[in-house]
């Protein structure tokens, strides 16, 4: 029980490290962008018509408060971390005066409702599969399974996409080109809303299992392949235990401690969005929103998305440590 | 090759013994790959018979890859291509059940695994399940032969882990948890708690260093004579067998080539590579230099014509060279493969 608290205290030490040191890189590399956002602002404000130069002035004055840019760097350092502390990244400069928080609380839950429900299903099917293909190794079905994982796994990512956009938003109309929701319908908690989501991100979540299917069905069956000929299966084997039993117990379960690390990071990284599918499929997440930032220069929002991402990822990684002694009673001892 | 002087299951029954549990008659088993069509054989078990007894202890020795664990998966019934049985059958006879491991279903096969055959396996430190209680091991292995409701079953295995001295608790530990004696004595409680009458053993206290070493094979023979059963041993280390098993079978490239009791072989050797092994033994008081036995084993893929161990033996005749010796019987209770013995005129 004493080493298991020093491990917890190490491993929450590590992720208040992590995140400090990556929303440092993220202030100092936003920070030596030649973008100004105050005067990108006040040339699009000014691009409206005539503006007096004491109204400019004042423009200028209030805008560097709002985006914390007065004083010298280390104020600005200062009052970034206090910022951070509550979650506040000021106004989006594209999209002024929306707070960039409220644009990320927007594109946030359609992220993770796409990404959460193809992950995991990729997950679930591909380790399924791959750990059956990688113990029943002379089964028919198996095989082909694999020789089919492995066919997809290559394609890159935006043809297989493009592919199924065209087959069936195009060719065979049955599914919607693009958007999150049937435009006419307001978002609400209500049947026809929720199959218009369910319609819209069909596309999107099919061409993410696809092509992660493959990878965590190679890798499980590459683990279990490993698996299968450690001698505590080989004595189960003997003692005639039936082979689900062993399948289940004693193969998938220990070749799921290296995967359930896989399916962290992968979670982690639903924070920066799946750049690709949201461009794609005009998916309206956080993947869209970054790209627009970057592209708009919007420096207030891209800083605030990093550093949704940065906590994300380290977040996932710290929980799945913390419950990695339950899964492999091993790390207790370390 | 021919006429191989086995014992017949019709001579055992004219002994005043119950019949064996174990038959093997000329088995052969052979490593058989294909690779761009050329087709590559390694010996590993060839034309093999031997017998086990009931409450009988069977040693077999040998050296590093002559056969001894294939010899036992194939007679265990665990084998996998590469390895297929080319020839002999391997016939078990629990309390009047008879059953031909290569005669029967794999079904049949299983219904015998641990009720009636157990194993304990080399490197105790990996057998058991890494990431689960020693408890599920047992239930795994165990409950579906015991019959018991499972609080009555906890208990049955509660009773048996005390017979190794081990504690209730153990059953609540991860293996990693536990020392590498208890880890064995542990896999030692699981392959005896069904008592099953028949136990293969493949050096099972190789890894243990000699002190540990001596409680186990304590222990082993212990909780054998307690239930009675019978157990091949397989060891290459002389004095384990010297101090735990009855009879004695000596493997060299695949091949048995002396048989007797224990104690009659390390007294009177009598092949060759036998006499060579036990005087490799060191002893009290004897200062003068070992000799090893010049040469190697043979390359099982391409085993030596005739005797297989003419290329090292000191006593090799013309014959040797051609013919294949078979086993014997020279002396009570005792068979050898050596013209020299068996013809008496050693060159």
């Amino acid at each position: 029980m004493q080493s298991i608290n020093v491990y917890i205290v190490k491993r929450l030490g590590q992720f208040f490290l992590v995140v400090f040191i990556g929303i440092n890189i993220v202030f100092f590399v936003t920070h030596a962008t030649p973008i100004d956002p105050v005067e990108y602002s006040i040339a699009a404000a000014a691009s409206f018509g005539s503006t007096s130069p004491e109204a400019i002035n004042m423009l200028r004055e209030s805008l560097t408060e709002l985006y914390g840019l007065q004083g010298g760097i280390w104020d600005q350092y200062l009052t970034f971390w206090k910022r951070i502390a509550v979650a506040d990244f000021g106004p989006s400069v594209s999209a002024f005066p929306t707070p960039v928080s409220t644009l990320i609380g927007r594109a946030v839950p359609w992220t993770i409702g796409l990404l959460l429900t193809a992950i995991v299903i990729s997950w679930v099917l591909g380790n399924l599969l791959g750990g059956l293909a990688g113990y029943y190794r002379e089964s028919r079905i198996l095989k082909a399974a694999g020789v089919i994982a492995m066919g997809l796994h290559p394609i890159p990512y935006y043809i297989v996409a493009f592919v199924l956009l065209i087959v069936f938003g195009y060719l065979w109309p049955v599914m919607p080109l693009g958007g999150g929701y049937q435009r006419n319908l307001a978002p609400g908690f209500n049947l026809a809303f929720v199959a218009s989501v369910a319609k819209h991100s069909f596309l999107p979540a099919l061409s993410l299992v696809l092509v992660g299917l493959g990878s965590w069905f190679m890798g499980m069956r590459a683990l279990v392949s490993n698996i299968v000929t450690e001698d505590y299966v080989t004595y189960a084997e003997l003692a005639g235990v039936e082979r689900n039993r062993i399948l289940t117990s004693y193969v998938m379960r220990n070749a799921l401690v290296p995967q359930i690390t896989g399916l962290a990071m992968s979670l982690g990284a639903i924070f920066n969005g799946a750049i690709i599918t949201e461009q794609v499929f005009g998916y309206p997440g956080v993947g869209t929103l970054l790209v627009s930032a970057v592209h708009a220069g919007d420096y207030s929002l891209v800083l605030g998305i990093t550093t949704i991402s940065i906590i994300g990822v380290s977040a996932a990684v710290l929980i799945i440590d913390l419950l990695y002694p339950l899964l492999d009673p091993r790390m207790k001892a370390g | 090759m021919t006429a191989i002087a086995s014992p017949a299951p019709g001579d055992v029954i004219a002994k005043p013994q119950r019949e064996p549990v174990l038959v093997v008659s000329d088995l052969r088993a052979y490593y058989q790959t294909h690779y761009f069509g050329i087709v590559r054989e390694v010996r590993a078990v060839d034309d093999i018979s031997l017998h086990i007894n009931p409450d009988e202890i069977y040693g077999l020795a040998g050296e590093s890859s002559c056969g001894k664990t294939t010899l036992i998966k194939t007679i265990a019934g665990a084998i996998q291509p590469p390895l297929n049985v080319v020839g002999g059958s391997v016939r078990f006879n629990f309390g009047g059940a008879p059953l031909d491991v290569y005669a029967s279903t794999p079904q049949a096969r299983n219904a015998i695994r641990w009720r009636h055959l157990s194993y304990i396996m080399q490197g105790s430190m990996s057998v058991l399940n890494p990431v689960r209680r020693v408890r599920q091991s047992f239930i795994d292995f165990a409950f579906r032969h015991i019959g018991q409701p499972m609080p009555q079953f906890i208990d049955t295995i509660v009773a048996h882990l005390e017979r190794l001295h081990l504690q209730a608790n153990v059953l609540d530990a991860y293996p990693h948890e536990l020392s590498g004696g208890m880890r064995q004595r542990v896999t030692i409680a699981l392959a005896t708690v069904c008592r099953p009458e028949f136990i293969i053993a493949d050096e099972p206290t190789t890894a243990l260093d000699v002190v540990v070493q001596k409680g186990v094979l304590a222990m082993i023979r212990g909780i054998q004579r307690e239930i009675g059963s019978s157990m091949l041993f397989v060891t290459h280390d002389l004095a384990v067998h010297a101090n735990l098993t009855d009879r004695l079978g000596i493997m060299y490239a695949g091949r048995i080539v002396e048989e007797g009791p224990t104690a009659e072989i390390f007294r009177a050797p009598k092949h060759p590579y036998t006499a060579n092994l036990i005087h490799s033994l060191p002893r009290i008081g004897d200062t003068a230099p070992k000799k090893g036995l010049d040469g190697v084993p043979p390359n099982l893929a391409e085993p030596p014509p005739g005797c297989r161990f003419h290329p090292r033996c000191p006593l090799a005749m013309d014959i040797c060279r051609r013919e294949n010796p078979a086993m014997e019987p020279s002396g009570p209770g005792r068979r050898v493969a050596c013209f020299a013995v068996t013809r008496g005129e050693p060159s």
